[in-house]
């Protein structure tokens, strides 16, 4: 895989560790000369250096056709135009731009950035699903937040327990990857009876993820037991008498 | 429901404070948006429109401050390239404005653009080359 990483400081030397190994060919880019000559003497490697939203910088650093460019500069506008220029004049397969302003995340993938990431985004949305129903059901974004994984703990109370999957009417927009009982995984089939404890994961489409989750924790109708109410005898209603109106 | 009359000018430099001057002497209601507050000293002083003092690239401002849904113009001509960039990107696809003109410095520029609709990419780089060749086969002739 081509990989193409431009700007960054100490990020970009993590992900020059991460990626640089036989499969992977790496083009690193920087603007800044002092960040430049400290990746090329500590990670061995060939540092383009001038910045990566000039397009005879991406030129010079051959970056034609790379499979993924992953833009790190401090400003988020400026990743922007480095990732537009990579996609259009260099046909790179997907972009990954950095941002450090949460609220840009939605906007820039409007404007038609592949994948924008945003370090207080990512750690919003770990708190909002790490709370999500007292921890027993978490969810994970996949395929730029199109996919999501539903993992479920099941708690006897939830509706779904103690039927097999034909009869509980799963949603169809959905499906039940597998499941783990007792530390087993268990690829299930329309017959596995699901058990109180058991683990669940769903994959599911995003825009079908609240509609999962109700089915999901759907509860099991309580059984009221009502005392019987003693009988009073009331009463007796006296029955309306038709009002008889003489017709003339 | 866009505004035919109303401009609003980001980034007052001496083109931007230039265009926004001309276009209030005109009659229009102009905005202009700048983050450096001196930057509106270029104003003319009997410049009739409203001062709006802050990031171009943050949508609130764009939005609440200079309520940019209903601009009829945009002209887009901060020092900063990529800043400009995304704004015709920002002003064409998120709010649909009618007209959308940029400045770039880098003509290289102008590709990532093509394809954007009401966007006009202005070079002063090309202008000038333009004017320079001119005014050279004048003075030979």
């Amino acid at each position: 895989m081509h990989i193409v990483i431009a700007n960054g400081d100490s990020d970009a030397a993590y992900i020059i560790d991460m990626f640089n190994t036989k499969e992977n060919r790496l083009t690193v880019i920087n603007g800044s000369e002092a960040v430049a000559q400290t990746l090329m003497e500590r990670k061995h490697i060939a540092v383009t250096i001038g910045d990566p939203w000039h397009n005879a910088i991406l030129e010079a650093a051959r970056v034609y056709d790379a499979d993924i460019f992953i833009s790190l500069c401090k400003k988020d506008t400026d990743n922007f135009a480095s990732c537009l220029m990579a996609k259009r004049n260099f046909h790179i397969k997907k972009c990954i731009c950095a941002v450090s302003n949460p609220s840009n995340v939605d906007l820039y993938k409007k404007l038609g950035i592949d994948v924008v990431i945003s370090s207080t985004y990512l750690l919003a949305k770990s708190i909002k699903n790490e709370s999500n129903a007292e921890s027993l059901i978490k969810s994970l974004s996949l395929d730029n937040e199109k996919i999501v994984m539903i993992e479920a703990t099941l708690l006897p109370k939830y509706w779904i327990c103690d039927q097999a999957i034909k009869d509980m009417g799963f949603p169809k927009n959905a499906s039940i990857a597998y499941v783990v009982r007792d530390y087993n995984f268990i690829i299930p089939n329309g017959d596995l009876v699901l058990r109180p404890r058991d683990t669940i994961v769903v994959a599911c489409a995003k825009e079908n993820e609240v509609e999962i989750l109700r089915f999901l924790k759907k509860q099991k109708p309580t059984v009221e037991v009502k005392e019987e109410a003693p009988a009073v005898e009331e009463p007796a209603k006296e029955e309306k008498k038709p009002s008889k109106k003489k017709k003339k | 429901m866009a505004n035919k009359n109303k401009t609003i000018v980001i980034g007052v430099g001496r083109l931007g404070s230039g265009i926004a001057n001309r276009a209030a002497a005109k009659g229009q209601d102009v905005i202009v948006v700048d983050p450096n507050p001196k930057a509106f000293y270029g104003l003319d002083d009997t410049f009739s429109g409203f001062k709006v003092n802050a990031d171009s690239t943050d949508m609130f401002a764009l939005e609440e401050h200079c309520d940019i849904k209903t601009a009829g113009q945009v002209v887009i001509v901060t020092g900063d390239d990529n800043v400009n960039l995304f704004l015709a990107y920002v002003c064409s696809l998120v709010y649909a404005v009618p007209r959308i003109f940029v400045r770039f410095d880098d003509p290289d520029k102008g590709a990532l653009v093509e394809g954007l609709q009401n966007v006009k990419a202005i070079y002063p780089f090309d202008l000038t080359l333009v004017k320079f060749n001119e005014i050279e086969q004048a003075e030979r002739k």
